[in-house]
């Protein structure tokens, strides 16, 4: 599973504040917050590629974890459990996006991660400095990591993002490990398809 | 073309995935197939590429404001543990009502207690939940009766009508140290029992009508 990010030595526990927070402190879930904010809005911008909605799904995400405390058996990580149910928002809010017809993607949504000149560059010619090249790279993986359907793009970010192994990954989604296989397997090609220009020019 | 068992073992190569037999294989068939080989490597230097480009955590926007907005949205939702409707073991959350609890469970124990002479009842113990309340108790051999004072007691509230309980008789079961209050038509008012301190414990009560 994910690694979760350790309380500093003198910090109080996760369990100890999931506890808390199950008797209805509220500050013990703040604290909880600030632990993994960061790693949760990671895992939603990933998937959907807008500060604005990573934002709010981040939000509803706590939420959700917050209402389901009581139920939370701490038979697992914190993290861990907070990271399914911040990968079920994501996944349903992208499939809701793709089911309404306006999952495609908008080359606006990730104008603020482009570095800037990145777009001045033409794409078939060499990057002036590394610095550039990687700007133009991480732009064009972004890219292509939006244009995955929601299952591919799933499957990569637990692969490649969060680090799960294939039984993990099964045990998210829910899924066979077969489809896992699958699905990593054609996630992978089709973004070799869409970088291949990009590495053939940075050989 | 290759099989889909094929395809599920060039990732699983690359994810780590393999047995160290299976990984044997395929490094021997790596090293037959140059296409295989460079489709691996192509893969590779992606996964690199998309782990590189793609952080595990990121600095949120306006960090302070989103826990704040959290808080926000935490103060409108219902509590995690839902409040108890009114009932009327409502009066047991109440200090002053707790202390009056005490006071008759105290009194059940000064009626099981054997004193020195027939009749007469001995305080072995007070235990008062509340820091702030102090009791005192006052026997009267002539009146036999034994009063009860407390300090600090807040003023019960008008629409509670508990002002105590009547004990008929009281029965201790020493087996599991539980001792029951009757009241005057035999109903049970109190079960009463101690805690690892030796101090009384309320264990139920039935409402008064």
């Amino acid at each position: 599973m994910p690694a979760s990010t350790a309380p500093e030595p003198g910090e109080v526990s996760d369990s100890d504040l999931v506890k808390r927070c199950q008797a209805g402190d509220t500050r013990a879930f703040d604290v909880l917050v600030s632990r993994y904010r960061g790693k949760v809005y990671a895992m939603t911008y990933h998937m959907i590629q807008n500060e604005t909605e990573a934002w709010d799904l981040s939000q509803e995400a706590f939420i959700k974890a917050w209402r389901a405390m009581p139920n939370f058996k701490l038979d697992s990580a914190f993290y861990t459990w907070l990271y399914r149910i911040t990968h079920n928002v994501t996944y349903d809010w992208l499939r809701k996006k793709k089911m309404h017809g306006d999952g495609e993607f908008d080359d606006s949504r990730t104008e603020h991660r482009v570095a800037a000149g990145a777009e001045a560059v033409p794409r078939n010619e060499p990057a002036p400095d590394i610095a550039l090249k990687n700007a133009e790279l991480g732009k064009r993986i972004n890219d292509a990591i939006a244009k995955l359907s929601p299952e591919h793009k799933q499957v990569i970010l637990l692969r490649e993002v969060e680090g799960l192994a294939y039984e993990e990954i099964a045990q998210t989604i829910p899924c066979s490990l077969g489809t896992v296989m699958s699905r990593l397997f054609y996630a992978r090609k089709k973004l070799q398809e869409m970088l291949k220009d990009a590495y053939e020019n940075a050989l | 073309m290759k099989t889909p068992s094929e395809d599920h073992d060039l990732i699983r190569w690359l994810d780590g995935e393999m047995t160290d037999a299976e990984r044997a294989r395929f490094s021997t068939r790596l090293a037959a197939d140059p296409d295989l080989k460079a489709e691996v490597e192509m893969m590779q230097r992606m996964s690199s590429d998309l782990r590189a480009h793609l952080p595990a955590e990121m600095t949120v926007p306006y960090g302070d404001f989103f826990n704040s907005q959290i808080q926000v949205r935490l103060a409108q939702e219902e509590p995690l543990i839902p409040e108890a409707r009114a009932s009327w073991l409502d009066w047991l959350r109440l200090p002053t009502l707790i202390t009056a609890t005490a006071a008759v469970a105290i009194a059940g124990f000064m009626i099981m207690q054997k004193g020195p002479a027939a009749g007469d009842s001995v305080v072995l113990s007070i235990y008062v939940p509340n820091a702030s309340v102090h009791a005192r108790t006052f026997h009267s051999d002539e009146a036999q009766a034994t009063v009860l004072m407390l300090d600090g007691v807040e003023a019960i509230p008008a629409d509670r009508k508990i002002v105590g309980y009547y004990i008929e008789r009281t029965e201790t079961d020493q087996e599991v140290a539980m001792t029951t209050l009757y009241g005057k038509s035999g109903e049970v008012v109190l079960v009463v029992s101690k805690d690892v301190r030796n101090q009384p414990r309320l264990l139920s009560a039935t409402p008064r009508g």
